[in-house]
């Protein structure tokens, strides 16, 4: 039997128990639009992309990586010195989170400006917002493990701010820290939600994400022509998908490339009992909030400033979560605020961040 | 009209894939091997000084030559494969015009 | 010669092109990660020991010592020379231990029997145990890899 056939039989053979061509069949019937919004989507499979890099990353750092007090600064270490191209294996994990961070900032920012979560995409918007908050989770827990003292301090600073939330503040603090105080057992802590229980709940947002996204189809700009749309309309598989390769060839060329130029250094083991050092900061990621905690006083009227700040993003985020129920007229003033309020955002982010940087 | 590739054709591309195995792997073998010099070096200089920090950068001139072989082979390749891509897009595209694969034509 | 035929289609062509790029630029990334995987191993060359520990050694008895991160045994033989063995089995790389009093080397795995030369008397284990060039120097006893000078 030759070969073409023995292939053709073997794929025949797992089909009539699969059923894989139904997804196959599914995927050339699947349509991308093309118009002036067709670029921001490329955005959600750049982020799936850096997502695979860092698991992959991640597994293999876990491989040398010990998360104990006494070994894990060492142990990044040795990464770092003895294991071969262990420098650049971090070095790409450290670079791929920023990267995915900053193009979920994009993917949502873009979400919102177009409106795709206009009617019947609600819940597509709202797992979206549990990614966000599950990306960050991810940033903020892999920021502590090299143990470090500068990590040490940012997870100090970071944990303390939960406790600000009314009733369960206290309790979420002391959940997080695995206690009063950070110490041996944060680490540990972190480390399990870092490479369990965060990938599992990631994992299965992402599943209903993207199952909600095959199910309801593209959305189409506001307004726009559904005839002509249609139309102009492109399959994903292969013409779609293609274009994705080329996005995500650049993507990794400037992650490789900017990982081995600009390795992460590693600072010395952290001392539970010192002083917190000078200029600590969290990720740039946090940077915005980080200054807008810092410029609320100390003091407004009988709360606390830090308080007050909390409660207003907490307040700002369970709206953020319910927006495409407020935006049910997207087309009148009502939707046109809204999306002033995506800019407003982005300008306020960028000049928080920027102060906090230059400070 | 259906071409078919002959016996032979098999042969010549196997042969093109060989070759450009062979291009990669005298980069890989060439440029990783410069690293793999320097970790005793690593470990006599750790074991002297305890570090404040640990800045990890190539050790010496081969290990930096090499990584600059790496990044310039790496970014050879993404552009090879974009224009590849262009080429199987402007195909694809041009299919889907000609409703080459839809059910109804 | 002009061929009739196309030897491949054009469509054949850019595939293969294209994905025997592709697998040679994933190879070049997967070279670093098969590193990073499996780390060199590196046995040590020498190892140093104090030698006033070795020193009030009964004749014909053993003392262990890390070899690297393996275990290893010192040994002092009935004319007061000192020998070492790597005190990994041959057969299935258990530890093996030294039986004083049948001066023998026994590998409780597979029940093998090495005589208190290192070789293989019974059992599975194919080979004798892996024997180190033992030096007396001064205050040290220095344990060297075979072949070394």
């Amino acid at each position: 039997m030759n070969k073409k056939k023995l292939w053709i039989s073997l794929g025949g053979w797992f089909e009539e128990r699969l059923g894989f061509q139904a997804v196959v069949d599914f995927l050339r019937k699947k349509k991308v639009p093309q118009n002036k919004h067709t670029i921001w989507t490329y955005t959600g499979s750049a982020v799936l992309l850096f997502f695979v890099i860092q698991v992959v990353t991640g597994i293999m750092l876990a491989f040398y990586y010990k998360p104990t007090l006494e070994e894990a600064n060492k142990s990044v270490a040795r990464i770092m010195t003895e294991i071969p191209l262990g420098w650049v294996i971090r070095s790409i994990h450290f670079w791929s989170s920023s990267f995915m961070i900053a193009v979920v900032f994009v993917h949502l920012l873009s979400i919102w400006v177009i409106k795709s979560y206009r009617k019947p995409r609600e819940l597509t918007w709202m797992t979206g917002v549990f990614l966000l908050i599950l990306t960050l989770a991810f940033g903020f827990t892999g920021y502590l493990l090299p143990w470090d003292d500068l990590s040490l301090s940012a997870t100090k600073v970071g944990t303390d701010i939960p406790r600000s939330i009314p009733i369960i503040g206290v309790w979420l603090t002391k959940f997080l820290r695995g206690g009063e105080d950070v110490t041996g057992d944060t680490l540990t802590r972190f480390f399990s939600f870092h490479v369990c229980l965060l990938p599992l709940g990631l994992l299965f947002i992402i599943g209903i994400h993207v199952y909600l996204i095959q199910k309801l189809g593209m959305s189409l700009p506001l307004g726009a022509d559904v005839e002509k749309e249609r139309a102009k309309e492109l399959p994903f598989w292969p013409n779609f998908v293609y274009r994705e390769m080329i996005v995500w060839l650049i993507f990794l060329g400037i992650l490789v490339s900017v990982a081995v130029f600009f390795p992460p250094s590693l600072g010395k083991v952290a001392d539970l009992m010192a002083p917190a050092p000078e200029g600590i900061k969290p990720e740039w990621y946090f940077l915005f909030l980080f200054q807008t905690l810092k410029i609320f006083p100390a003091k407004i009227l009988f709360m606390s400033g830090d308080t007050l700040a909390v409660f207003l993003i907490l307040v700002e985020g369970i709206l953020f979560f319910f927006l495409p129920l407020f935006d049910n007229k997207p087309a009148e003033l009502k939707g046109r605020v809204i999306t002033a309020l995506a800019y407003l955002f982005i300008i306020y982010a960028v000049v928080m961040t920027v102060w906090s940087l230059i400070q | 009209m259906k071409m078919k590739g002959t016996k032979n054709s098999n042969k010549y591309l196997i042969l093109g894939l060989l070759a450009l195995w062979g291009i990669n792997f005298i980069f890989l073998t060439y440029g990783f091997s410069q690293t793999t010099s320097s970790q005793e070096k690593i470990e006599q200089s750790l074991a002297q000084t305890k570090p404040e920090k640990i800045i990890p950068s190539p050790q010496n001139i081969k290990e930096s030559t090499a990584i600059y072989v790496f990044v310039g082979w790496m970014w050879a390749s993404i552009f090879i494969l974009i224009y590849f891509l262009k080429l199987k897009i402007k195909e694809s595209d041009r299919l889907f015009k000609l409703k080459f694969f839809s059910e109804n034509k | 010669m002009k061929l009739q035929h196309s030897l491949f289609t054009r469509r054949q062509f850019l595939n293969s092109l294209f994905g025997g790029w592709v697998a040679a630029l994933a190879a070049t990334f997967l070279y670093p990660i098969v590193k990073f995987i499996f780390p060199p191993y590196r046995e040590p060359d020498k190892v140093i020991l104090p030698f006033s520990e070795f020193k009030d050694m009964e004749a014909r008895a053993i003392k262990s010592f890390a070899w690297g991160a393996k275990p290893g045994y010192v040994k002092k033989k009935a004319d007061g020379r000192y020998t070492a063995f790597v005190a990994i089995c041959t057969h299935l790389d258990c530890t093996v231990a030294y039986l004083a009093d049948q001066k023998k080397f026994y590998c409780a795995c597979h029940d093998g029997w090495y005589d208190e030369e290192g070789r293989n008397l019974s059992g599975p284990p194919p080979r004798p145990l892996r024997q180190l060039q033992v030096n007396v120097e001064g205050e040290n006893l220095i344990i060297k890899k075979e072949g070394v000078s």
